[in-house]
């Protein structure tokens, strides 16, 4: 039995066709966005010598990229809510870009704090939202998949971005570096390209073609499309009920405060990632603190990226499997107490080999964790009020993955060993995990209560209210596993235009 | 104890111990035996050097000592200790100098260093080791045969700088030892320990000044643009730094006062010296040296800055836009092509349906005729 999906979007996504193409654009999107801020840092130590600052300074760059990123989140949100994804990437792809080539002729390092951190971090966030969002907007069952192989990107353009980012600084020096990568970044847009729009709209014109339909057949088509149209239906009841809040939550859906999944699920993310991103930043440090040399020290960061780079999509095939699709909660809080259980293993691995071991599991555990991100999130918003979450996450997650870094260095300093950090980590973690276990637990058990008491009711209330569902009534009815209610009015609809023949 | 010098060493003091096999020659003890008491009879209040001399094979007792010069050795390197061509002559020519080191301490005789290495199992390629010295040391080499070896018959063993054999050598059991005092740029160089017996076994020490880091890869910069080229020099500093610029085949210096809008010289830390290098030009294109002048030595390194005009990446960023607006150009034509074809087949199908509707209405009329005919 295929397992009872969320969609409450109005319309049928491909899961397939265009959609991969979309996938792929999604991709190259998460993988800028991602890795960026991370291939920069080659550029540290020129830029350094030139501008004769300490690293700390040179190291704001990075960390105000990152915090625009994540905390252009709701603005991204707002302007897919109104725009679509295509213009809101294209438009990042060329702030982006615009970002980049006006940094090649900056003089000071305040000008390169705003071009390369503030533009180019705000266009990337521009670019990471509206990817992730197109996607729940392609794929309903194959949505597993297609999340973790949009997020394989990552990893990707990390392996590509580090060399290429070397190259161009070896033969064009640091200005003809960020030029071109303006450039490439540029290709953003090309990404942008391919999120074709898909939504509603197409249920229109399917109405429309049935509207002709009926006016050949009967004359009461009129009062049929009146009550099977969604679109039309809910338009004139929106601008009766449209008051200050709804009209802000058309923009930027804070109900979502008032959903539980939601808050579980940011109260869990928001722990996690305290002691995500640490370890990745220390583990080259720690390796040569061991006393392994360099080069050694940067091949365990190669098998982290190549172990992701195969852990994401073979994890979304294994979250898309029948078994795990229902239960895909518990299956992100084992991979987050798996990454933590790593972790706190990590202090006794000794010797080379021992860490090379913990990469590979570091990058598995890392990769689970990163493709089920936002799976789970539009596994427990759905797909439309996902807009609003996945900016509304991203701005609360911003401060404590800034935050984790610094508290990892400032343990290591503290104490003088690294396995403070690694056991801090691994403790934030594993109780994020447990924590994401108990209580989605529990909402699993509110979900199916909730299913019950609905099925008890009248069918047919539930079947508008299921088709009536849009961005204002959400409080009653939680999204979840429930029915599949557009293949029941298809159904409808046929019996219907066989009915009227029969008339 | 291998020995295990690197540039990673404390700066003054290396330790090198070589352990020599030295190969027990009739008249290497006697040799040997000459040398200490002559330590003993060496006795000055500040320092003590004593440059062995080199002992040719036929062992003589060397025992006399002389005091050849006496410097006060200033912070600079003025002596000259009299060694290798002396020692051919079968004397000991021994040169006794009050060292003081340019740092606080006045005990230059208590920065002893030692150095040892155990000479390779077989008979191969000699061992090199490679010491960095920053400033005037007292070292001891030592060359160690393999406890292992230690049946072996030693006949001879033989230290040398470069032709030149150097006396008086220590011998412990396994190991033979010459004591040096490094105090100016002639002292350094190769040293070769060669042991001598059933098999041959060499050593060579490399006594050097410190190499100075820089970036091998060439500095690339932009017309209008400021270069920074950076010197440093690991784990040692020295005394000062000069920077030259190569014009043709010549270097010149780059004097400070010279062109003061031009050139820049920083000092950022004691061991780390930076050029930077205003409003360039294409002719401030070329090559660099940063030297560093060390108590023994001066030591260079090399470094090419390359000025590019801005056509250069703008070849490039041009390409990759073109590619970018014609992938756009292609998604949106293509998009463009089947929606239209999409409209087409659509209504193709509505007709289709109309039509199917149209018979089945005509159909169902007769049905319904034929069922109450039926009925």
């Amino acid at each position: 039995m295929s397992p009872p999906l969320p969609s409450d979007l109005g319309y049928i996504p491909p899961d397939g066709g265009w959609g991969w193409a979309v996938v792929f654009g999604a991709s190259i999107s998460v993988g800028f966005a991602y890795t960026f801020p991370k291939a920069f840092t080659i550029y540290f130590k020129e830029l350094q010598a030139v501008y004769s600052i300490s690293y700390s300074q040179i190291a704001w760059i990075t960390s105000i990229m990152c915090a625009t990123t994540y905390g252009g989140g709701p603005i991204s949100s707002i302007l897919v809510n109104r725009y679509g994804s295509r213009p809101v990437v294209i438009f990042g792809g060329l702030l982006c870009g615009i970002g980049m080539v006006s940094a090649a002729f900056c003089t000071s390092i305040l000008q390169l704090y705003i071009c390369v951190g503030f533009i180019t971090g705000f266009g990337l966030a521009l670019n990471l939202q509206p990817s992730v969002i197109i996607i729940g907007k392609y794929f309903l069952k194959r949505r597993p998949i297609a999340n973790g192989l949009a997020m394989a990107g990552s990893p990707v353009m990390l392996c590509t971005l580090a060399p290429l980012n070397q190259f161009l600084f070896d033969n064009f020096g640091w200005r003809g570096s960020f030029l071109i990568l303006g450039a490439i970044l540029l290709n953003c847009c090309v990404a942008g390209a391919l999120f074709r729009p898909i939504g509603a709209p197409k249920i229109q014109s399917n109405e429309e073609v049935k509207e002709v339909l009926k006016e050949e057949v009967t004359k009461d088509a009129m009062e049929m499309n009146s009550s099977t149209n969604i679109p039309v239906e809910t338009k004139p009841e929106e601008e009766e009920a449209k008051d200050c809040c709804e009209k802000i939550n058309k923009y930027l859906d804070f109900s979502l405060f008032k959903h539980r999944g939601f808050l579980i699920y940011l109260i869990g993310n928001v722990l996690m990632f305290l002691g995500f991103f640490a370890p990745i930043v220390f583990l080259a440090p720690y390796a040569k603190h061991i006393g392994i040399d360099e080069y050694s020290a940067a091949f365990l960061l190669s098998v982290l990226a190549i172990v992701d780079m195969v852990a994401r999509p073979a994890t979304g095939i294994i979250a898309n499997s029948k078994w795990v699709r229902p239960r895909i909660q518990y299956f992100f809080s084992f991979s987050i107490a798996f990454n933590g259980a790593c972790h706190l293993l990590c202090p006794l691995a000794s010797g080379y080999k021992g860490l090379v071991i913990y990469s590979v599991f570091f990058g598995l555990a890392f990769g689970m964790v990163c493709a089920m991100l936002f799976e789970t999130l539009m596994d427990l918003v759905g797909a439309t009020r996902f807009t609003s979450a996945v900016g509304l996450v991203t701005i609360a997650e911003c401060c404590t993955i800034l935050l984790g870094p610094p508290i990892g260095g400032t343990l290591i300093d503290t104490f003088g060993d690294y396995k403070y950090m690694f056991i801090k980590c691994g403790a934030v973690m594993v109780l994020a995990g447990t924590f994401l276990f108990i209580m989605n637990y529990y909402n699993y058990r509110m979900l199916a209560k909730e299913k019950r008491k609905a099925k008890e009711e009248d069918p047919k209330s539930v079947r508008t209210e299921s088709e009536g569902r849009n961005n204002l009534n959400k409080d009653t009815v939680q999204d979840g596993p429930e029915l599949e209610p557009l293949r029941e009015e298809q159904e409808r609809l046929k019996k219907e235009v066989n009915g009227t023949n029969e008339v | 104890m291998p020995a295990r010098c690197s540039g990673s060493c404390p700066g003054r003091l290396l330790l090198l111990l070589l352990l020599c096999l030295c190969f027990s020659l009739p008249g290497g003890s006697p040799a040997d035996l000459a040398v200490t008491p002559q330590d003993a009879n060496q006795t000055h209040e500040n320092s003590l050097t004593r440059m062995p001399t080199g002992l040719k094979s036929s062992p003589e007792p060397m025992t006399t000592t002389q005091t050849v010069n006496r410097q006060t050795w200033g912070g600079s390197i003025s002596d000259h200790l009299t060694v290798g061509p002396d020692a051919s002559t079968l004397g000991l020519d021994l040169t006794t100098q009050e060292f003081k080191q340019d740092t606080k301490s006045n005990t230059s005789h208590s920065s002893y260093e030692k150095y040892e290495v155990v000479l390779p199992d077989d008979s191969g390629p000699a061992v090199v080791k490679n010491i960095t010295l920053d400033r005037a040391v007292r070292i001891e080499l030592t060359c160690k045969l393999d406890g292992k070896y230690s049946s072996l018959k030693v006949i001879q063993v033989t230290w040398k700088k470069g032709n030149e054999t150097i006396g008086h050598i220590n011998k412990t059991e396994n190991s033979w030892s010459i004591q040096l005092t490094i105090s100016d740029n002639s002292k350094l160089g190769s040293y070769n320990c060669t042991v001598k017996g059933e098999k041959e076994f060499s050593v060579v020490f490399h006594l050097q000044v410190p190499k100075i880091d820089v970036k091998d890869k060439p500095v690339i910069t932009y017309e209008g643009d400021i270069a920074v080229l950076v010197c440093k020099s690991l784990n040692s500093t020295p005394i000062s730094w000069t920077w030259y610029m190569t014009n043709g085949s010549e270097q010149i210096a780059i004097n400070d006062s010279l062109l003061l809008d031009k050139y820049v010289i920083d000092k950022v830390f004691p061991n780390v010296t930076q050029l930077k290098i205003l409003k360039l030009t294409s002719k401030d294109d070329g090559v660099y040296w940063c030297e560093a002048a060390f108590e023994l030595g001066k030591s260079k390194g090399k470094m090419k800055l390359k000025v590019l005009s801005l056509m250069v990446p703008l070849k490039p960023f041009l390409a990759i836009v073109a590619e970018v607006v014609v992938l756009v150009a292609v998604i949106f034509l293509f998009e463009i092509y089947s929606k239209r074809r999409e409209k087409c087949a659509e209504i193709e199908k509505e007709f289709d349906q109309t039509e199917q509707l149209k018979s089945e209405e005509s159909n169902g009329v007769e049905n319904s005729s034929t069922r109450h005919r039926k009925v």
